[in-house]
């Protein structure tokens, strides 16, 4: 019988193995940007909930995992769509 | 020392006697988990700086990468975090003996990692991809380089638990040091599940 902890590991090979697939496929742009932003904030956030069980464990903690997982899918978002601004603001003249 | 973070840690919630939510491993732990997350936080920044003053590199460096190595890389490490999951839960129950096996079975894995890397490396030079290839090379390089030091240093934790856990120094009521290490390790694929996508995936 499968249990908890084997159907979240087969979970995140199966979002690992799809990530590979897209990733062969060549596609770039919008589409594939945002199914990266939701594969890093699913699987990130499933390591912290299940792997370091920290959805039963002290809320600061958590958050400060969860921020991590979320910060970083928004500046691939900002990255993508506002890259051109990035520049200018790390330009140094 | 505060007193408040002196004290040890409870494992698991229901050890402690009021209804605080429990904190996982010990206070040490956390302070390394979090400057781990904060170092590569601003390691992630560069990346995007990079990005932004050279988007061509970041659009075509991936195709010249192995995403298969990437690809490996990320399963031996989600496989291994599932064994440490299982070596916690094991000596939850007072089962020593099948906690160190699980813990044997994430390091064994754990060394795919480096042992994939060796190839990857191997394979990137002899096709003209070194660190001074192009920025998104660099890049690449500096990021995963610096994420493989942090998962040899945790593959010597999970050595010296496997230890510790062999000769009985855990018990279902003070396991902290293996509940460290696991999260330790488990930070790390946190890490990797952020690097994998920019370099092997995003264009």
């Amino acid at each position: 019988m499968i249990g908890h902890s084997e159907k979240v590991w087969l979970l995140l090979i199966g979002l690992t193995l799809a990530g590979a697939v897209l990733g062969e496929t060549g596609h770039a742009g919008w589409p594939l940007t945002l199914t990266v932003v939701l594969l890093i904030a699913i699987k990130g956030g499933v390591v912290i909930d299940h792997y370091m069980e920290m959805r039963r464990a002290d809320r600061r903690f958590r958050n400060v995992l969860r921020l991590f997982v979320t910060l970083i899918p928004l500046l691939v978002i900002l990255s993508h769509g506002w890259g051109e601004w990035i520049r200018k603001l790390t330009t140094i003249n | 020392m505060n007193g408040a973070y002196s004290e040890s840690i409870p494992a698991r919630r229901g050890d402690r006697a009021d209804s605080t939510p429990p904190i996982p491993g010990n206070m040490g732990i956390w302070v390394g988990i979090f400057c781990v997350l904060v170092e590569f936080f601003l390691l992630f920044l560069v990346y995007f700086v990079a990005r932004s003053h050279h988007p061509e590199a970041f659009t075509s460096g991936p195709d010249k990468l192995v995403t298969l190595a990437g690809t490996a890389i990320t399963m031996f490490l989600l496989s291994s975090g599932y064994c440490m999951v299982k070596a916690v839960d094991a000596i939850r129950h007072g089962n020593r003996v099948v906690s160190t096996r699980w813990i044997v079975g994430a390091i064994l894995l754990g060394f795919g990692y480096p042992l994939v890397k060796y190839f990857e490396i191997r394979w990137n030079v002899a096709h003209g991809i070194d660190g001074e290839a192009g920025i998104f090379y660099t890049v690449y390089y500096y990021l995963t380089l610096n994420h493989l030091v942090h998962v040899s240093w945790g593959l010597m934790g999970l050595i010296w638990i496997a230890f510790r856990t062999g000769l009985g120094v855990y018990t279902p009521d003070n396991h902290s040091g293996l509940e460290a290490a696991a999260l330790y390790w488990h930070t790390t694929d946190v890490i990797w599940l952020v690097i994998f996508p920019f370099f092997y995936i995003l264009r």
